[in-house]
């Protein structure tokens, strides 16, 4: 049987203007796995992405119900560190987020936020990220250059590698590749299937046909519930439910 | 997780100092009104504004020389001001996009916009008093028509820069002419923008007193002559608060709450426009 | 166009009788003599602004941030408006106020109080000597600071508010503190707009006459002591303009009119400059 790394269990969110945004979601995600949530624009699964590392606390007003089980623990009580949450469960954001510093201090500010500071370590440490992320190759030369010099493409690469820096042990990604243009895409789209064998991965896609390339899991979601969640390829060939099997076939979108 | 937890206080320090600056900046604010409050209300009376001054040393008086010669000095140079920075803005939003001419007035405005005021003072004594050989109310309008009109070029260009071009083309469709579209449409979008720009630079230059000091000087008489020297408020509460005399400055406190009440007053009212205009 | 042209022509005869370099340098500033020198206003000008400008950035960008990220969501608009309205307060009323309250209390509690303390020090006592009237250099700098904190916390707040907050949101997702964003992913990425903004609040320093008429005294000295009167070139010309008795007297005058012209002038092209870039950068 498949070790879980994360449980949804019962997982209602409101924001603070008391929107009902996710109801009842109640999933697993599997150990070393790519997880894929789909569904229309709206649908919540954005929402239910940022519970995972609690980004929706940035903003006052948003409540928690239910839980989300990590390691043991329910990662939805008041009684968590989120900086070390954070650092276990990263993110990568929609479109490409260099930090204002160089492609080295990009990729070392993870590692130096928890006190690393001996050059040597950091060295070694950004070089093992940027090589796990694809990236190594196309800016050694330019570790010390601005970031903003580096293409779309190599950008959100780079937020891959700054956020594996700190060996997380669960990697979410965001829509990853809607700014980027085919060629980046299908680059990353290879990264999130070589990650998997170290990390587990949640990816969430308004691309129906990037979630069926790259994923294991898929969950499809509508109006912020949990309408179907199993295997990909059982998902895109045999769906069980109506509106999964209408999704899938474009019937609406 | 030692270090973690230093980080954290660093951060909550860090926010601690930024909250005392903002008490800090608003203790200013506090103490300033406050004093031109209590001080000015003491003041206050009925002669100020009835009344003349009199003579150096002599208790009494008011300062309605003061009063009135300001409000015709600001009309005067707002009735100059206005026009001539609205059509301003207006040639560069409309006729003007994209071609060179108008970087180049956009550029001399901003130049404008940061010359001192006391700068535009010598500047217009240099072609206005000298050459007529007095100073006048007049000059002390264009002193600060000078001023304003660079404010009021950039807001209106702004404003009208935000009305759609669609707008205007459908205005083109049914056949109005480029003028027509502007009175009638264009303007009508950004009115509230541009009034709000007006109003601003009218507090703005209310409160000026170094353009007036070589143009309009000062006057101790009553006047509404604009061709002679003529009074103005804030010349005056220099003159005042610098003298030696205790009635003076009590009129100088007075004189100044009234200007900031005003000031503060249309401030409150631009910014109350915007509000409320941009929440529909 | 047609000031500089005029300031120019006003002060040819000053120019023609000094030069460029003899006039910013000497000290001299002597009616009878008929010898003007520019130095002593400019001094002045320097220091106040200067040092209004150190007490008014840190404060202005502890304002600006304590705006966008420290304040609740209901406080931000209130101390919002508060700020605009000091902004409001035109520079009369700040230098009147600073004659009869603030410099009074200089003269009896503060300077006193700095005399004692940073006075005793060896290196910054002669920043301290003298009879602390309250009418000096402090005084007229600390006003000046009070009046540029506002618009400067203004342009400081914009700039960090064009800050995308999906940078932001990266930076809190790899696990940093709240300071930790500002300091390493608002404040860089802000850095130009926000420069920007200190030298245009640099020219506004400049050129301000009345907050600081009030409190200067219009000594034509340079002094190492801040407790000292000195003058600015904005104050000079404030008091001795109606006053040139001689030709060369006026056109002394007009002469330090036009350096002050092209002072604020160069500091507005700087500040375009860096403004221009951070629009340029980062897309407007």
């Amino acid at each position: 049987m498949m070790e879980k790394a994360l449980e949804v269990k019962t997982l209602n969110f409101y924001y603070a203007g008391k929107t009902h945004a996710l109801k009842n979601i109640n999933f697993p995600v599997y150990k070393n796995s790519v997880t894929a949530l789909i569904g229309p624009s709206g649908c919540g699964k954005t929402t239910l992405l940022r519970c995972f590392n609690r980004m929706h606390d940035l903003y006052p007003g948003n409540r928690y119900e239910g839980e989300i089980i990590f390691n043991g623990i329910n990662i939805l009580s008041d009684r968590i560190d989120l900086i070390d949450l954070r650092s276990r469960i990263g993110m990568v954001f929609q479109k490409p987020t260099p930090f204002p510093m160089t492609v080295f201090d990009n990729i070392a500010y993870g590692l130096r936020l928890k006190g690393i500071k001996k050059r040597s370590e950091l060295s070694e440490r950004v070089e093992e990220a940027l090589k796990q992320a694809a990236l190594w190759d196309e800016v050694k030369d330019k570790l010390h250059a601005s970031a903003y010099e580096l293409s779309g493409g190599q950008q959100q690469r780079l937020c891959i590698a700054r956020a594996l820096a700190v060996k997380p042990e669960v990697l979410l990604f965001d829509e990853p590749t809607s700014a980027l243009d085919p060629i980046s895409t299908g680059k990353i789209e290879e990264l999130v299937i070589a990650l998997k064998k170290d990390i587990t991965i949640i990816i969430v896609t308004h691309n129906m046909q990037q979630a069926a390339r790259v994923s294991d899991w898929t969950g499809f979601m509508m109006l912020g519930e949990l309408i179907e969640f199993g295997r990909t390829d059982r998902i895109f060939t045999n769906p069980s439910e109506k509106l999964t099997e209408e999704y899938i076939t474009g019937r609406f979108g | 997780m030692n270090y973690q937890k230093v980080r954290i206080l660093k951060s909550r320090l860090a926010f601690i100092v930024s909250t005392l600056t903002a008490l800090f900046g608003i203790f200013w604010l506090v103490f300033i009104i406050g004093d031109v409050l209590i001080h000015g209300i003491g003041a206050l009376n009925i002669n100020l504004f009835i009344k003349d001054p009199t003579p150096a040393g002599v208790e009494g008086g008011g300062l309605r020389n003061a009063f009135v010669g300001h409000l015709l000095i600001t009309l005067f140079a707002t009735l100059m001001g206005v026009p001539i920075g609205v059509l301003g803005g207006t040639f560069l939003a409309e006729y003007a996009r994209d071609r060179r001419i108008a970087r180049f007035i956009s550029i001399l405005s901003d130049i404008m916009v940061s010359v001192p005021g006391l700068v535009v003072g010598i500047f217009v004594y240099a072609i206005l008093v000298k050459p007529l050989g007095h100073f006048s109310g007049w000059a002390g309008s264009v002193a600060l028509a000078i001023i304003m009109i660079p404010v009021v070029l950039r807001t209106t260009e702004n404003m009208l820069s935000l009305v759609p071009w669609t707008i205007r083309e459908a205005a083109f469709a049914l056949g109005a002419p480029y003028y027509k579209v502007i009175i009638q449409v264009v303007y009508r979008g950004a009115a509230t923008g541009i009034l709000t720009g007006i109003l601003l630079s009218i507090a703005r230059v209310t409160g000026e007193a170094a353009p007036l000091l070589f143009t309009a000087f000062n006057n101790p008489f009553f006047s509404i002559n604009m061709n002679e020297p003529m009074a103005s408020l804030t010349v005056t509460i220099f003159q005042y608060a610098m003298g030696p005399y205790d009635s003076w400055h009590a009129q100088a406190w007075a004189g100044a709450l009234m200007i900031t009440v005003f000031i503060l007053f249309i401030t409150l009212i631009g910014r109350l426009i915007i509000k409320w205009r941009y929440k529909r | 166009m047609g000031i500089l042209y005029v300031l120019f022509s006003e002060s040819s005869l000053s120019i023609k009788r000094f030069g460029l370099l003899k006039f910013i340098t000497s000290i001299d500033w002597d009616p009878v003599k008929e010898s003007f020198g520019a130095a002593a206003a400019l001094y002045g000008t320097l220091v106040t602004t200067v040092l209004a400008l150190i007490i008014a950035i840190p404060v202005a960008i502890g304002i600006a941030i304590f705006v966008t990220e420290v304040a609740p969501n209901f406080l931000r608009g209130p101390v919002g408006i508060a700020i605009e309205l000091l902004a409001a307060i035109p520079s009369i009323i700040y230098g009147m106020w600073g004659l009869f309250t603030l410099a009074p209390i200089m003269a009896g509690y503060v300077e006193p109080f700095l005399q004692k303390t940073i006075g005793k020090l060896p290196l910054l006592s002669i920043l301290f000597e003298g009879t602390p009237l309250g009418i000096d250099l402090f005084t007229a700098s600390t006003i000046l600071g009070i009046m540029i904190i506002p618009f400067t916390a203004s342009i400081s707040r914009e700039a960090f508010a064009l800050t995308p907050f999906m940078v932001k949101e990266s930076a809190y997702a790899i696990g940093a503190t709240k300071w930790e964003v500002v300091k390493d992913v608002v404040l860089p990425y802000s850095k130009l707009g926000v420069i920007g903004g200190i030298v245009i609040s640099l020219g506004r320093a400049l050129g301000e006459t009345m907050a600081v008429a009030f409190v200067l005294g219009n000594k034509n000295q340079i002094t190492a002591s801040l407790l000292d009167a000195a003058a600015t070139v904005t104050v000079k010309l404030a008091n001795e303009f109606t006053e040139a008795d001689s030709d060369i007297y006026l056109s002394s005058l007009y002469y330090l009119a036009l350096l002050l012209f092209i002072m604020s002038f160069l500091v507005l092209a700087i500040a375009k400059f860096f403004l221009l870039k951070a629009q340029r950068r980062y897309g407007g």
